[in-house]
């Protein structure tokens, strides 16, 4: 699986193991992955996003309605649940919503191709979805073969419509396939059909005729139940793309980092200092694959206390981890000192000094949000602030993943304070009782300091990504917790 | 390329070229090599100040014209020779002894222009004994007025500036300061205090310490927190280890502070004696810095630092920079002995301290 790739603590990677086990139930999956980010084992934005996405497929997968606003809703709870366990963890409510949006897309798509098939022939749309999902199979196995419920059905269709309702619960599929089966047989424009789908109640069509006889006895009836057949497919068929729509986040979770590295040449030119701060993978990757075309110096703030352990061991050219018996990609990272880059390590301290010969500060960031501002590791503030000062260009580092639809009207709430330890050894244990020690792990860096991003889709200034934002997600899973409104 | 790096392992130069003008001779790390007539009590004196046992700029002044008095105690002319002319040449060798040890202060510089011109003006007719106690007395005289006395004047302007519900900021340690604070504290005045530190030298820790064994409310802070600490900040205070009119000579990190100053328009009040007013100007922390040794940086009582073998990378420079220039536009005031002025004006108190 593509999935083992990135940075994964050993939390993320057991978990990840844990939640693809078919014989772990999914309420435990989510209490599990409760409790981890709740004890930090899991932090930071990618793994969170990766966490969070095994977990939505893994729901969806096992989802026993197949009724997409009982899907959306069952997400959103769950997604919901995982923001209260840790809301700063902000990638964690992103990655709710670009599944709540795959699932409304995958929805809306299904309900328009329906329509449109079912307006030719009925049976038209049979073959046509039980092709579809055919060649799609093997882009995702375990999802889909799970999405299926082990039954061969939509390949063989027609042969044996019966299998899955009884082994499903009917009943609880029923919903659907009344829908599905009423619009089909009225057959009226499509925004009619798709508009009746969105708002009706899923169990007032119980009782329509066309459905209960293809649900409640199956099988023994192939020309009667062939419409509601053409629909079972559609609703598995659903299932198997949102779970392949999640694979897909997933995917481009992995892939982030490398594709933002591939704009590194469009920015870096040569014989430049550039400064960066804390250890991020994002922009080692990034500077590295720059070193192989261009000669430039590196200044590495050593981000003190949060972050300088990783920070010396990504200078010095050892993985950055917590376990050294997990390995990893990064494990096998050359350095950049190894490919024949200068690396100046400072204290942070010496930023502002330092920043009238720096030609470029590149950033990683733990979140972004909605107005280009961002949220970084504690420090990056001032480093931003003094290269601005400097009119240094400040450029930021961000997978997509990252940037949050959240408008940040209550700054304070997205900070968090780390283990003050950081700041007083227990050396100086007989200050503690004295004095007072802070140790912020987050800094707010508006967006006016920033000079542009760069995201696995390109560069962007600040004031752009609005729209990107508005491409990701959609409107009405902005503010999750608001949710209950649109019921 | 391949070829000297093998002959040569271990011997890539790790000086971080924009301040290659900076790096000199390495510190003496013990007195072994001193010249034969540096007084001992200046060899102890050397090694405390790499050491940092003798730190600051006011500090290490203060301790090198005591040492220099001792000097001038144990002092007998040689024959066929005057003390101005013989005193200069054996002061110059302590002092060359000193800057091997560790860059000298401007506040040093300063004082020793001073030592030196009074040594020459010394009458060749007066008697050695004479010569002798008037220059010790010349020492402490200097001692009291540019730093005993003027420390309380400093302290006592700059206690007007403290009122009551102020948050005070302030960066690593400066024996002002914590004077400025101790004396408001022991005026009743009721005010909290910020003290932002950074790595290596964790000067503020000791500042935090003493100001809370006191009573004080203090906050103690990283410079990653700055920008958290400073939107409580009402007053930021700031030590010098120079002052000039181009702007604040302090210890690494100073900057930053008066930045987020500045950004928050929280005043940034600097206290300095005017020993340490230079004439000097400097544009950036470039061309006058210090360059202190890159092994500082590793982390205390850590067995397995990663950086501990850093000098084996090649390609990687650790840059452990003392000073940093913080531009004048930050500041909004200075406080010294002569009266509370913008940063503009230090060449007009220099050219009133030296006439008078």
């Amino acid at each position: 699986m593509p999935s083992s790739a990135g940075v994964l603590t050993p939390a993320l990677t057991t978990f990840s193991r844990s939640v693809r086990n078919r014989g772990t139930p999914i309420e435990s999956s989510i209490e599990n992955l409760i409790s981890l980010l709740k004890r930090r084992q899991i932090r930071d934005s990618k793994p969170c996003a990766m966490a969070t996405a095994y977990l939505l497929r893994r729901v969806v997968e096992t989802f026993k309605i197949a009724d997409v606003s009982g899907l959306i809703e069952r997400v959103h709870q769950v997604g919901e649940r995982l923001l209260a366990a840790q809301p700063r963890e902000m990638a964690i409510g992103n990655i709710v919503r670009r599944v709540l949006g795959v699932i409304r897309e995958e929805a809306e798509e299904d309900r328009d191709g329906e329509t449109s098939g079912y307006s030719d022939a009925d049976t038209d749309s049979r073959p046509h979805s039980a092709g579809e999902n055919g060649s799609r199979l093997p882009e995702a196995p375990g999802a889909v073969s799970r999405a299926l419920l082990s039954s061969p059905l939509p390949r063989g269709a027609s042969d044996q419509p019966s299998l899955e309702p009884h082994e499903d619960g009917a009943l609880q599929r029923l919903p659907v396939l009344t829908a599905h089966a009423s619009y089909a047989s009225t057959n009226t424009g499509p925004v009619v059909t798709s508009m009746f789908s969105l708002l009706s109640h899923p169990r007032s069509n119980v009782a329509l005729p066309t459905a209960t006889p293809g649900s409640q006895s199956p099988g023994s009836h192939p020309p009667l139940s062939n419409t509601a057949l053409a629909n079972l497919t559609a609703a598995k068929d659903l299932r198997a793309e949102i779970v392949e729509g999640i694979q897909e986040i997933l995917e481009e979770l992995n892939q982030a980092d490398d594709q933002i590295a591939g704009y590194c040449l469009e920015h870096i030119h040569s014989n430049e200092v550039i400064l960066t701060h804390t250890s991020s993978i994002t922009v080692q990757k990034f500077l590295l694959k720059a070193a192989a075309k261009r000669k430039f110096t590196v200044i590495h703030a050593e981000t003190f206390p949060n972050d300088h352990e990783s920070t010396h061991a990504t200078v010095i050219g050892k993985a950055k981890g917590e376990s050294d018996d997990e390995l990893r990609p990064e494990s096998f990272q050359k350095s950049l000192t190894a490919a024949g880059i200068t690396v100046i390590l400072i204290p942070d301290s010496a930023v502002f000094a330092l920043m009238s010969r720096v030609n470029k500060v590149i950033l990683d960031t733990h979140i972004v949000l909605a107005n280009g501002g961002l949220v970084a590791a504690a420090g990056a503030k001032v480093v931003a602030k003094a290269a601005s000062m400097h009119r240094t260009p400040v450029i930021v580092l961000s997978g997509v993943y990252k940037l949050s639809p959240v408008y940040p009207f209550d700054i304070d709430s997205l900070m968090e304070n780390g283990d003050p330890a950081g700041v007083i050894g227990y050396g100086d244990g007989d200050m503690v009782n004295k004095v007072e020690f802070e140790n912020p792990l987050f800094d707010h860096i508006p967006p006016e300091l920033v000079d542009l991003y760069i995201t696995n889709l390109g560069g962007h200034a600040p004031t752009y990504l609005y729209r990107i934002i508005a491409d990701h997600y959609r409107a009405e899973d902005t503010e999750l917790d608001k949710f209950n409104a649109y019921q | 390329h391949a070829a000297p790096a093998v002959a040569e392992p271990g011997k890539e130069n790790k000086n971080v070229a924009l301040f290659d003008h900076l790096y000199g001779h390495p510190r003496r790390t013990t007195v072994a090599g001193a010249g034969k007539d540096v007084h001992p009590a200046v060899l102890a004196l050397g090694i405390q100040m790499r050491n940092y046992i003798v730190c600051g700029s006011s500090a290490r002044c203060v301790a090198m014209l005591l040492v220099f008095k001792r000097v001038i105690e144990s002092y007998t002319t040689p024959p066929r020779n005057s003390l101005p002319r013989h005193l200069t040449i054996l002061l110059s060798s302590q002092i060359d002894y000193l800057v091997s040890c560790r860059p000298i202060s401007i506040s040093m510089g300063n004082a020793i222009r001073w030592l030196k011109v009074e040594i020459s003006n010394v009458d060749v007719s007066t008697p050695e004994s004479q010569a002798k106690s008037d220059l010790c007395d010349l020492i402490d005289t200097y001692v009291r007025e540019k730093v005993t006395v003027a420390d309380q004047v400093i302290a006592n302007k700059a206690n007007d500036k403290i009122e009551d519900g102020d948050v005070i900021m302030t960066f690593a340690k400066s024996s002002i300061v914590q004077q400025t604070l101790v004396e408001a504290f022991r005026r009743g005045k009721r005010f909290r205090v910020i003290v932002v530190d950074s790595r290596p030298l964790l000067e503020g820790k000791n500042l935090a310490r003493a100001l809370a064994d006191l009573g004080l409310e203090v906050q103690y802070s990283l410079t990653h927190g700055i920008s958290h600490v400073i939107r409580d900040t009402t007053k930021v205070f700031l030590g010098a280890h120079a002052m000039m009119s181009t702007g604040l000579y302090s210890r690494v990190g100073t900057a930053l502070v008066a930045m987020s100053a500045k950004e928050a328009n929280v005043p940034v009040i600097v206290c300095c004696e005017s020993v340490k007013l230079t004439e000097r100007v400097a544009l950036d922390s470039f061309v006058h810095n210090e360059v202190a040794p890159a092994e500082e940086l590793m982390i205390q009582g850590k067995t397995s630092s990663p950086l501990s073998n850093w000098v084996d990378v090649p390609n990687l420079q650790l840059l452990n920079l003392m000073y940093d220039l913080t531009p004048a536009e930050y500041i909004n005031m200075v406080v010294t002995e002569y009266g509370i002025i913008p940063p503009s004006s230090v060449p007009v108190i220099i050219r009133l301290s030296t006439n008078t």
